[in-house]
């Protein structure tokens, strides 16, 4: 339905302004000699080494290694997140006894996991994963149990009426009554576990290959080129899945209508 | 026709605690209610009506007082006995087909079966071509017509219906009660209609059950013994009619002030 | 409307206890129930430490994996009375403490200028979506280039963490100033400094104390993340520190303390926000 186009209004040149000011400034001030343009390079000489390395084969390995410890994570997350979501919110004991650790929990800042994790896990990809399964986990079970919570009692009424089982109950009223909740869950899951993908690149560089990792070994090379170029790509897949997850968002819930 | 058994309410009361404070909503409810006859139940706002359904239908366990199916009390929701619910409850992310194919979710039937019987009474509240709709695209009364249609479409052997017409304008309800008859007529289905209109109790009615509020009690049963179909117009059907309303007496003028406001 | 749409969620990563049903002040009636749900709560930890007891009696994972507990409980004591840990979480919290203010600073400047003015709006609106979108801690790496490992970095890197809650609620909340109340301003001849004052600021204040949470919760993560990167001191510091001797003890200490912060701040400032908003009805 509401694509990124429908929303916003017809584009109104003065948002360039700011953007193309930037480069302007950046280009002028890395042509006057003012600074070292080996720390702060000239746009066009990160285009160009950004157009190598994407020519290098090496850059299609780096994301496609990235975005699949990406999404390995967030499926295993989301999949625990709901799974969890569910069964807090629809049992109160459940609720009662894991509820309190699970939400105290929830206040220790994720990357503060990531010493023991690879204490445990190492630092290749299985520690990666599940720290981003991890830190996809907690917004999804928490809107899951928000969603489910958020069921009337008169639409589970509907369901004893027409004796549903407690499996069709959660195919036919829970999920599908909680999927409002359940989806933006889901994405913010999404964000989270890009931020916790390049987290856990940055910060467990030492083996493979990785958007995160190809942007810290630039720093450690002092690659500004690469830094900035990679941080742009970074960027750039955030806001794709951002706005995938937006599209998606629109066409599942599509039969809430526009007016709620 | 294969039918319930007799419904019997014996001595029925039921509270409601509010903040430690004690509601008594129906005090001592008894009625009988043969196989396969049509009960109307009028009585003003409050007086306990949609609380007597949910009684009979399963959803509150806690009350005194018996509830018998053919002597046997009745425990939780059942699929022999259906409501259409005062508000109408579709699922919003169901369309209306689906919606009233919630109700042959767990029937026997064979799939094509279920399909035909979906799109019959879906034609029956006269919404074909709305198949494909989703509830926040239908009006008021389309929703409530889709609602009928799911408290039908499984057959139930008792059905109870919560004010089914109220969001229906005069000639879509004429046309619904007269289906609705009909089904009662050659499916021998016992129904509860519960209803603010008088002359809908009187149409369609074998006996009009009168309600008073605080606590809920029954004021007084009326059997209405006129011949099928009825005519609004009869000598008999009008004097029925007043003497329902005189039953009222002022309540019936405050509902109508509280209608207004 | 449409614009406020597009910013709607996907700008800023909530934090995650913005998503919790708010906790209600317990009414005193239900005491004995609350007991007994604590009492629950309470069986599921004792057991995790029962077993984990026995998983370090019995050796099932080395010791250099998995500390005993009483082990882990004096290592908390010692770095309490040493001193150790007040000094790393005081470097910490000072760090938060500078980008929280300058980054705040920052943020509602950004707020009010596109709630306020049009103008402003067009110009910034784009290029500030567009910054909000990026993984915050993709900017550590150029940072580090621009100001070194030292203070500034760590400050600059937590302040652009903190610029797009705060601007995103301090936004959000002027332009859904209804209407209906600034009209009444226009009736009564409000100068601009007026309509600021008297109603736009006081009728996006929950909003922005939304925004103040969530920022304060995104400077946290933010903190642990560029302490862990590059850190001489402070308590992502010494969790590296520790990790890289093994000292899974001073890791767990770490990372309770770190948890025991953040639950202090969502709460206070969950407080605060609730107490400063207790005119706005309840529910979205
Ligand atoms: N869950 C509940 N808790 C407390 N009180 C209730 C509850 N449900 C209903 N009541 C009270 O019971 C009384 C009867 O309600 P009920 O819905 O049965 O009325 P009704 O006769 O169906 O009214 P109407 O014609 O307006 O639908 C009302 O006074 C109502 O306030
Ligand atoms: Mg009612």
């Amino acid at each position: 339905m509401a694509s990124l186009k429908d929303k916003l209004p017809a584009i109104d040149p003065r948002g360039f302004v700011l953007p193309l000011l930037l480069i302007v400034v950046w280009q002028a001030v890395t042509s006057s000699g003012w600074v070292d343009t080996r720390i702060i390079m000239p746009p066009s000489a990160v285009l160009s080494a950004g157009w190598k390395w994407l020519n290098s084969g090496l850059a299609l390995e780096s994301i496609g290694a990235s975005l699949f410890r990406d999404a390995s994570g967030f499926v295993l997350g989301a999949a625990a997140g709901i799974t969890i979501g569910l069964l807090f919110g629809t049992s109160k004991l459940a609720n009662n006894v894991f509820g309190p650790t699970f939400h105290t929990l929830k206040h220790i800042s994720i990357f503060a996991w990531i010493p023991l994790l690879s204490a445990f896990f190492g630092r290749d990809d299985l520690a990666k994963i599940v720290f981003i399964a991890f830190a996809t986990l907690y917004p999804v079970a928490l809107a899951t149990i928000e969603g489910v919570r958020s069921i009337a009692k008169s639409q589970y009424e509907v369901a004893d009426v027409y004796g549903f089982t407690p499996r069709q109950a959660l195919f036919r009223l829970i999920l599908p009554a909680a999927s409002p909740q359940i989806i933006t869950g889901l994405h913010l899951g999404l964000i989270f576990a890009w931020l916790a993908t390049m987290g856990a690149e940055f910060l467990l560089a030492s083996t493979g290959e990785g958007l995160g990792m190809t942007v810290i070994r630039g720093r450690a090379a002092f690659r500004v080129d690469l830094i900035i170029f990679g941080m742009l790509i970074i960027g750039a897949f955030g806001m794709l899945l951002n706005e995938l997850a937006t599209r998606a968002e629109s066409r599942l819930l599509h039969w809430r209508g526009h007016a709620r | 026709m294969p039918n319930a058994g007799t419904l019997t309410i014996n001595k029925l009361n039921k509270h409601y605690r509010v903040k430690d404070k004690d509601l008594h909503i129906l005090d001592n409810v008894s009625l009988s209610i043969r196989p396969g006859e049509f009960v109307s139940i009028v009585g003003s706002s409050g007086c306990g009506k949609s609380t007597l359904l949910r009684l009979i239908i399963g959803l509150e366990a806690d009350y005194q007082g018996d509830i018998l199916l053919d002597g046997k009390p009745i425990s939780g929701t059942s699929l022999d006995r259906g409501i259409v619910f005062q508000e109408h409850r579709l699922f919003p992310w169901l369309t209306v087909e689906q919606n009233v194919g919630l109700a042959l979710e767990n029937s026997t039937l064979p799939a094509d079966e279920k399909q035909r019987s979906i799109q019959e009474h879906i034609e029956l509240v006269g919404l074909r071509g709305f198949e494909k709709a989703y509830p926040h695209q239908l009006s008021g009364g389309m929703s409530q017509r889709v609602a009928i249609a799911r408290g039908l479409v499984n057959r139930p052997e008792i059905l109870l219906l919560d004010e089914p017409f109220g969001a229906l304008d005069a000639m879509t309800k004429y046309k619904l009660q007269n289906e609705l008859q009909h089904i009662w007529e050659t499916e021998g289905i016992t129904m509860i209609l519960v209803t603010h209109d008088v002359e809908e109790a009187i149409y369609l009615g074998d006996r009009v059950v009168i309600m008073e509020p605080r606590p809920g009690r029954i004021k007084r049963i009326l059997p209405v013994d006129l011949p099928r179909p009825r005519n609004r117009l009869d000598l008999d059907f009008v004097r029925l009619k007043e003497e329902i309303l005189s039953e009222f007496g002022i309540d019936q003028q405050a509902e109508e002030e509280e209608l207004a406001t | 409307m449409s614009t406020i749409q597009s910013l709607d969620k996907p700008l800023v990563i909530e934090p995650l206890a913005s998503l919790l049903p708010r906790i209600s002040i317990p009414s005193l009636g239900n005491l004995p129930a609350r007991f007994g749900r604590i009492g629950l709560g309470i069986i599921f930890p004792l057991l995790l430490l029962y077993l984990w007891q026995i998983a370090t009696e019995r050796v099932w994972l080395p010791p250099q994996l998995l500390p005993e507990p009483a082990f882990v409980w004096e290592t908390l004591v010692d770095m309490v009375s040493s001193g150790e840990l007040a000094g790393h979480l005081a470097v910490s919290l000072q760090r938060v403490l500078w980008s929280v203010l300058i980054g705040g600073s920052i943020g509602l400047a950004i707020g009010f200028a596109m709630g306020l003015s049009k103008t402003a709006k067009a110009y910034l609106y784009p290029s500030f979506s567009l910054f909000s979108q990026f993984p915050v801690i993709a900017w550590s790496p150029l940072m580090i280039i621009f100001f070194g490992i030292d203070e500034a970095l760590k400050i600059s890197t937590i302040t652009v963490a903190v610029i797009v809650p705060f601007a995103v609620a301090t936004y959000k909340g002027i332009e859904n100033v209804p209407v209906k109340l600034r009209e009444v301003g226009q009736i009564y001849q409000f100068s601009f400094a007026q309509t600021l004052w008297r109603i736009a600021l006081p009728a996006a204040l929950p909003a922005i104390l939304g925004g103040v949470r969530q920022g304060a919760m995104q400077a946290w993560l933010a903190l642990v993340f560029v302490e862990l990167l590059a850190s001489s001191e402070g308590l992502g510091y010494l969790l590296v520190y520790a990790r890289n001797l093994m000292q899974l003890d001073v890791v767990m200490v770490c990372m309770a303390t770190i948890g025991l912060v953040g639950l202090i701040f969502d709460f206070a400032l969950g407080f605060i926000e609730r107490h400063f908003s207790r005119w706005a009805p309840k529910g979205r």
